[in-house]
């Protein structure tokens, strides 16, 4: 076996793969499921991974589903292999490993990463297991519960490591005197331009929430700590979530590559393999739902076969290297999911329908929407945006001090109130000042959502600038 | 690398500990709720100590997230032509059940309707209770285990107790270790029979069978007395339950049929109180007797009826440790037009009782309206506890 799995990583190096060293663990279901629902198995407990283990134990167990392997962004990766694989699944998952580990080591997304992240998160475990030690479980759980509430709204663009906002201060420029001011009539202009930055707090809009509470809101050093614990983490986990459907596409096209051309395998071997490698490219049963692998690793092998065709045997593998380097899935699907492959993949956006026949009986039905290549990229996108969350600013700090946000994503939906509200009341807890949330309600119509001692309440914006508009266009 | 971590796989399994918690969350979550579980068909009509499944909203990680988009595409694979239905949904659990489409969950937790009783019922107490002359005393009981025997039933074996014997016992001839266990070694515990003594209470529940009580109304008024009957079997050994039912008459009836009668015709609230008082007066001597009147109607009072009512009342608190009244007020009925629009014909008898300032001032006499099922959980702590006003004193 183990020389097997040499055999096949020596194949892949030679064919172009970068990975990690992969060191391999066999495990039993239930160790499994425990990695499954923590993502990182060495990270801080908390109910919430106890809700997912729960749901891969009922699944699990009810054999709705069934995972055969994960792989941790780490180095080395660690790859864990369920102890009732057969040896030719270990086989073809460990080749599926080998493309994970080396799309982690050369993705543009994963540039950034904490490649010792799982000793890291058990460091982080083992300072959270103190905090609890000292400041009670409630509490600490209580922060975790609010750190893990705002993880989605973090700026990815900003970094994970940031500096504090610079002080309010003076900037002189001083404007060069050019040949052809005289010409251009700037004789006149001063020559000494005077600008104050960082007048305002937060100087631009904030989207960090988590950043943001960590520097400026009055908490203790082991709050700042937790949630600086949660904020890294989801950092770590960021670059996962924007490259699913690339990353599994990339795994499957390599396992597929690798087995085909290992020579190792008995004719049953094969046999088996085939079918195991179906099942995890068809497009699966539910055909409300795409499947990552599926859509991914055929996405791939259509790069591969247009860009021989284009420019010659051998291009395409070369193009496949360069996309898995410098794509996400965003820009994944917009520059090759193409209009042939949609006609192939016979993929379509579907939604409710608008215009009821007489005799519905009050039911609302779901129908097919159109088959156009770009509504249908947009539609995949726009989950992906933000990681998937709703974009909240931090807009400015109040006279009171309180804190004002604004719901910038409105064109995608506007929020989940009852979600929204219990939010705010976590952001209150920490910010210890009144809350206000700008956002539009589902008519359209601006709104402020409000958390402060009285409670939640809500509050309709009245915006005079508009008002004065309208009284323009009645006087014409 | 890889051999300091291998022990942490397997050994290291947060999972179930942070599952454990997770329920707890759950159970925390439901305590929360109460009021929305409290009318929760599927418990009122169990008939105790199975398990139910209990929808659970509220379990969920907050986190700002968009809302219901009626506008967003999904993607799918499949064959069809633009325009093609390839999904109807079932008008019934589209209504009642939001988890079923995408991206809202819902959980349905089993949970033990025992688990749930106690804990709504955790600091309800009857109110007013005063140590009547004895004749029958109502008991409590408990069983505390207190104390440690060598001998006693093998189930109650204390195995710490014992395990710490052995130990001792083969420590001294030489050797710490657990095994070759001697009957010198067994501890038992022994349980001890707690019997607290309360007063005698008899609990009246008075029900309107008009016309008018439409059947959501006696829903409201059969979960409250369903829970009031599980509080009152659960804390106190021997209550005695004695069922009115009236329209203009009033008639005692047996528990069984307390809720499946359902005759036409007008109210006279008043015939039920009388009814009551006469019973008391009767049987249940408020010199030995805690007497509770619990009455339920949906103030479609007759008009001429109403003044003989207030003074029913009055004639019937000085005999009772509480009296109640609950107004089932919901805007379900035909018969809504009454009480709304011409209230000179049709009255509400509760805003009736609060005019008269004898009776509103009596903190005996609680009135609860209910306007929706979400409502039952305050009027039982009303009723149950007399709180508002206990807790106003």
């Amino acid at each position: 076996m183990k020389d097997r799995m040499e055999e096949i990583l020596r194949l892949a190096k030679n064919l172009g793969l970068d990975p990690y060293p992969i060191v391999y663990e066999t495990v039993e279901r239930t160790t499994m499921f425990n990695v499954c629902a923590y993502g990182l198995p060495t990270r801080a407990r908390h109910w919430s991974y106890g809700r997912s283990y729960d749901h891969q134990k009922t699944h699990g167990e009810m054999g709705l589903s069934k995972v055969y392997e994960i792989i941790l962004n780490n180095d080395p990766s660690y790859a864990f292999l369920l102890d009732t694989n057969s040896e030719v699944q270990n086989l073809f998952i460990a080749a599926h490993c080998i493309g994970h580990s080396d799309f982690f080591k050369n993705n543009c997304m994963f540039a950034g990463s904490n490649r010792n992240m799982i000793r890291h998160a058990a460091q982080h475990a083992g300072r959270i297991e103190e905090y609890i030690e000292r400041f009670g479980f409630e509490k600490v759980e209580h922060i975790m519960d609010i750190g893990f509430a705002l993880d989605n709204n973090i700026d990815w663009n900003k970094g994970l490591h940031r500096k504090p906002y610079g002080q309010k201060h003076v900037v002189t420029k001083y404007r060069k005197r050019g040949e052809f001011d005289d010409l251009l009539y700037r004789e006149q202009k001063p020559t000494v331009i005077r600008k104050t930055v960082n007048d305002k707090f937060p100087p631009r809009p904030e989207q960090d929430l988590l950043w943001f509470l960590v520097n400026y809101a009055p908490l203790d050093d082991w709050e700042r700590d937790v949630l600086d614990i949660i904020r890294e983490e989801s950092f770590y986990f960021y670059p996962q979530k924007m490259t699913k459907i690339m990353n599994e596409g990339w795994a499957s096209y390599w396992h597929a590559e690798l087995m085909f051309r290992y020579e190792g395998l008995t004719p049953e071997e094969h046999m088996d393999f085939v079918r195991d490698h179906e099942k995890v490219v068809q497009p699966g049963m539910n055909p409300f739902r795409i499947n990552p692998y599926f859509l991914g690793y055929r996405i791939f092998k259509d790069i591969e076969k247009r860009w021989d065709a284009k420019h010659g045997k051998g291009a395409g593998r070369e193009k496949m290297f360069q996309v898995r380097c410098e794509d996400d899935d965003i820009s994944f699907l917009r520059n090759y999911l193409t209009t042939e492959l949609v006609e192939e993949l016979e993929l379509f956006t579907y939604g409710y329908m608008k215009d009821y026949p007489k005799d519905h009986g009050g039911s609302k039905y779901i129908i097919i929407k159109e088959r156009l290549r770009d509504e249908i990229v947009e539609s995949m996108i726009k989950p992906l945006y933000n990681g998937g969350a709703p974009k909240i600013s931090i807009t400015g700090v109040g006279q009171e001090g309180e804190l004002i946000l604004k719901h910038e994503s409105e064109e995608i939906c506007t929020l989940d109130f009852r979600f929204a509200e219990k939010t705010i009341e976590y952001l209150w807890d920490l910010w210890a000042a009144p809350i206000e949330l700008h956002v539009k309600d589902d008519p359209g119509d601006d709104v402020v959502l409000c958390f402060d001692e009285a409670g939640f309440y809500q509050k309709e914006r009245i915006d005079e600038l508009n008002f004065g508009e309208e009284d323009i266009e009645l006087e014409i | 690398m890889s051999d300091d971590f291998k022990d942490i796989w397997s050994l290291r399994k947060p999972g179930a500990k942070d599952s454990k918690r997770h329920k707890e969350r759950i159970r925390e979550a439901i305590k929360e709720n109460l009021h929305d579980l409290i009318s929760e068909e599927n418990i009122i009509s169990s008939s105790g100590g199975k398990k139910v499944k209990v929808p659970i909203k509220y379990l969920d990680m907050w986190r700002f997230k968009f809302g219901k988009n009626n506008k967003h595409k999904g993607v799918g694979h499949g064959k069809g032509a633009p325009g093609d239905v390839i999904y109807k949904e079932d008008p019934m659990s589209g209504q009642g059940k939001a988890g079923d489409k995408a991206g809202e969950e819902v959980y349905e937790e089993e949970v033990e309707i025992e688990e749930i009783i106690e804990m709504m019922l955790e600091n309800l107490d009857l109110p007013w209770m005063e140590e009547k002359e004895n004749v029958r005393e109502i008991e409590t009981e408990e069983t505390v285990f207190q104390d440690i025997a060598e001998r006693g039933l093998p189930a109650n074996i204390d195995k710490r107790r014992t395990i710490l014997r052995n130990l001792k016992r083969n420590a001294l001839k030489g050797k710490m270790r657990i095994g070759g266990f001697a009957l010198d070694d067994l501890r038992y515990r022994v349980w001890e029979q707690v019997i607290e003594k309360h007063s005698n209470a008899a609990v009246f529940l008075l029900m309107d069978r008009s016309g008018s009580m439409t059947s959501e109304k006696k829903y409201i008024v059969k979960s409250f007395f369903w829970w009031m009957v599980k509080f009152l079997e659960r804390k106190y050994e021997n209550v005695e339950l004695i069922f009115i039912a009236h329209d203009t008459e009033a008639h005692e009836v047996e528990e069984e049929n307390f809720f499946k009668i359902s005759h036409g015709g007008g109210t006279m609230v008043s015939s039920a109180f009388k009814l009551a008082q006469t019973i008391i007066e009767d049987r249940y001597s408020h010199k030995t007797w805690n007497n509770y009147v619990f009455a339920f109607s949906d103030g479609d009072n007759w008009p001429e009826d109403n003044v003989r009512c207030v003074q029913s009342i009055k004639d019937i608190l000085p005999f009772c440790q509480a009296v109640g009244y609950g107004e089932v007020d919901i805007n379900d009925s035909f018969y809504k037009w009454g009480s709304s629009t011409s209230s000179s014909m049709w009255s509400n008898l509760a805003q009736i009782f609060e005019k008269d300032t004898e009776l509103s001032e009596n903190e005996r006499f609680i009135v609860a309206t209910i306007e929706k099922r979400e409502d039952i959980y305050a009027g039982l702590r009303k009723f149950l506890k007399g709180v508002d006003k206990q807790n106003e004193r």
